[in-house]
């Protein structure tokens, strides 16, 4: 930017503008991306067990579980 | 129903802490926190004695008669878990808990503490089973698969027994039957002091 008897030259390409406008629009997209973040890191809301649901039993005596008692007892 | 209970055998634990490695390879267990670990009495002398410990999912929980949030709950499977979003890691369930199984993580420099982690048995937490989010906060849910806690199936020597507590207790007393009686069963007499609830 040129400066003409002590005033901006504004038609003299600009370029002091653009950098400005540059500047701003990165602030702007920082800031959204920072307003974004959490929500993004969040993930998909999860269903949270409830109820007779959460104390339910979940052992089973599958195969896998026979082959660990019956290994156990040599 | 079946009871799950931990029962280590200390005539035939070597301390090779596999169990502790397995575990906190399973959990992605974070830095500083042990949910098993194995102690040693009589160190160096003649009688000496290794332990596997962790959680025992005890009958009637200190840790929950404490909690003043109230985090605590017990399945049906007698496997005593917590929540870590009521968590406000007080540190009282350390301080009743008769084998120090509550652990915390450390979040600064002057000592603040984060939710408290334990061992869940291999069966997660209040989230939905074998979910990302369970996996997260809890580890694994091993129960829900089908399967027992990774440390007792993966015992080299089969000192660290899981499951339904009759079961693993036959199997002591055939041991027992087998080799003459040793150090007991360490830990039932404070964990499991209620037979008949048990």
């Amino acid at each position: 930017m040129s400066v003409k008897n002590g005033q901006a030259d504004d038609t003299a390409g600009g370029s002091g503008l653009e950098r400005r406008d540059f500047l701003r629009a990165l602030g702007s997209t920082a800031a959204g991306a920072a307003v974004a973040a959490p929500l993004l890191a969040a993930g998909p809301a999860q269903a949270k067990e409830t109820g007779a649901e959460r104390t339910k039993a979940r052992y089973r005596e599958t195969e896998h579980v026979k082959a660990y008692y019956r290994t156990n007892r040599y | 129903m079946a009871r799950m209970k931990f029962l280590c055998d200390s005539e035939r634990c070597i301390e090779c802490n596999a169990c502790v490695t397995a575990c906190k390879n399973e959990h992605e267990v974070p830095w500083g926190i042990n949910r098993r670990r194995v102690v040693t009495i009589n160190d160096g002398t003649p009688g000496e004695r290794s332990i596997s410990m962790a959680c025992m999912h005890c009958t009637d929980a200190p840790c929950a008669a404490v909690c003043p949030v109230d985090c605590f709950y017990t399945t049906a499977d007698g496997v005593v878990l917590h929540s870590k979003d009521l968590c406000i890691g007080c540190g009282y369930c350390f301080y009743a808990c008769p084998f120090g199984a509550p652990q915390y993580p450390q979040l600064g420099n002057f000592g603040s503490r984060g939710k408290m982690d334990k061992c869940t048995f291999c069966s997660g937490g209040p989230e939905d089973d074998v979910t990302p989010a369970e996996y997260e906060k809890y580890g694994a849910n091993r129960l829900a698969e089908g399967k027992l806690p990774l440390c007792a199936e993966m015992c080299s020597t089969k000192a660290l027994l899981a499951g339904d507590g009759d079961i693993i207790a036959s199997i002591y007393k055939e041991r027992v039957v087998t080799r003459g009686y040793g150090t007991g069963a360490w830990g039932w007499s404070v964990a499991y002091k209620d037979a008949s609830a048990a």
